[in-house]
């Protein structure tokens, strides 16, 4: 039994309507199964009668048609009447809506999918009806949504209580949008988000720079990595987690490193001299996710050996002056004891700072030697394998 | 076997067959109707009208979802097909996307 175009599209249309009503909210009895199957029965008899009755493309143009003036007549006048905040919210619901109405009517159209659409090499229905929302809903609200959430995060970030949920429902607008693809999310969201952060943490390390001793700043540094890796599994994409923490270390360590660790009172030289384990570690700990700016460490490091052999020398003199004996090797054994300690327990044995700690060793003995007055009258214990190192 | 994992199909003379879900969705169509979310699943107890398939038909059907499951499952017998009835099931089979 044949069924013509308009009469048969009568029947979907009939149908399409009563969904877009449940979707709606308004009073419909439910869909039966025996609904759905006349649909889909329609559909597949209009696809499968012979030419020129064969209404394929039309029902292809009239699914996608179907959903624009949904979104035309219902969708994009309640968007447009929502503002500040409650404009997120509609938004989710109404991209939520769309994928259960994309499902119902991707489920009814199915035999397109089957013959009609592969053989021509169209788009499938899903997809179709992702991009119409894409086209007519998402270009138009994009923006509005990109400023509620990256003012969201910045309340967040100051400590207020925000609502996670909704913020995670419109970051995945941006994500599912794409149908498969992350480019609207890197472009039309990511992009806008690393530069707010950047923005947001170069403002609080100015600040803090000037405020704050050494060991002060990096903790909140490490709070704010923390912090920010939490951000990430709680809302945002897990791609965009490298990036952002890369940005954050840039703005809190990178820029004001060297600053940082030459403080005045609370510097590296400072935290070393004083033993502040805890301190040194997490130094080690944040500096190590910079490689150029760990040599800045490693340096210092080196340095500070290098320093302790002028006292070396210093007691060396008023040993031999006061006739006292002075075991040399025995000193600096000491002194390499002392700091490999430090090799081992706050830098994890980074080769950087076994090497720092080997060439200063290497070079302060060196110059003890040089140092050391000939004609000075002095007691050595025993045998300086010093010319072998060198 | 609990309601809740049947379903009911019913032939154009008003044949019922009570079927478990599992075999029904071998059919990609009755699969998609089954999860489509919604207001679908919940008001019926699982009843799907077949208008345009006969009794006949709808009985080799349903012996051809169960037949699936097993050789999906390893038992690797054959299927038979009357001759008389080759056109109509595939017709169908078509329909229901099996």
């Amino acid at each position: 039994m044949e069924i013509e175009l308009e009469q048969g599209w009568e029947i979907i249309e009939r149908g399409i309507t009563r969904l877009k009503n449940i979707l709606e909210g308004l009073p419909e009895p439910k869909f039966s199964s025996a609904n759905y199957m006349e649909l889909y029965t329609t559909v597949h008899t209009m696809c499968t009668q012979k030419a020129p009755h064969d209404y394929s493309q039309q029902l292809y143009d009239r699914y996608r048609e179907s959903i624009e003036d949904y979104i035309n007549s219902m969708v994009l006048p309640s968007l447009r009447e929502k503002h500040d905040e409650f404009l997120p919210r509609e938004l989710v619901k109404r991209w939520a809506n769309h994928k259960v109405l994309v499902r119902w009517l991707s489920h009814i159209f199915h035999y397109l999918d089957r013959e009609f659409i592969p053989r021509r090499s169209l788009l499938p229905l899903r997809e179709v009806g992702f991009i119409c929302f894409r086209n007519l809903v998402y270009h138009a609200f994009y923006r509005d949504l990109r400023v509620s959430v990256l003012s969201l995060i910045d309340q967040e970030r100051e400590g207020e209580e925000i609502d996670r949920a909704l913020l995670k429902n419109v970051v995945d607008i941006f994500v599912e949008i794409g149908t498969g693809q992350m480019d609207y999310y890197v472009h039309d969201f990511e992009a806008a988000m690393l530069r707010a952060t950047v923005a947001y943490y170069s403002g609080k390390a100015s600040n803090w720079i000037q405020e704050d001793s050494c060991p002060d700043y990096l903790l909140k540094v490490e709070e704010c990595l923390r912090s920010e890796k939490d951000r990430v599994s709680r809302y945002l994409h897990p791609s965009s987690e490298p990036k952002l923490l890369e940005k954050v270390q840039n703005e809190l360590l990178s820029v004001h490193g060297i600053q940082l660790l030459t403080k005045e009172h609370s510097g590296f030289h400072v935290l070393l001299r004083d033993d502040q384990v805890d301190d040194l570690s997490r130094m080690f700990r944040l500096f190590s996710r910079l490689p150029h700016r760990l040599q800045l460490v490693s340096n210092m490091f080196w340095q500070h050996v290098t320093d302790e052999f002028p006292g070396l020398v210093q007691r060396a003199k008023d040993a031999a002056r006061n006739n006292t004996v002075f075991d040399m090797e025995n000193e600096i054994g000491l002194l390499e004891v002392k700091y490999q300690a430090y090799v081992n327990g706050c830098f994890e044995n980074h080769t950087l700072f076994q090497e720092a700690l080997e060439t200063a060793i290497r070079l302060g003995t060196f110059t003890f030697y040089v140092l050391i007055d000939c004609d000075v009258n002095m007691v050595i214990t025993t045998d300086v394998k010093l010319s072998a190192e060198m | 076997m609990r309601k809740e994992d049947t379903v009911k199909l019913i032939s154009a003379e008003g044949f019922e067959f009570v079927i478990s879900k599992e075999a029904a969705m071998v059919s990609q169509t009755i699969r998609n109707m089954l999860t489509s979310p919604g207001s679908f699943a919940e008001a019926q107890h699982g009843e799907v009208t077949f208008p345009e398939i006969s009794t006949t038909i709808l009985e080799k059907i349903c012996q051809y979802f169960h037949w699936s499951l097993q050789y999906a499952s390893g038992k690797e017998t054959e299927f038979p097909i009357e001759p008389e009835l080759t056109l109509e099931l595939m017709m169908a089979a078509n329909y229901l996307h099996t």
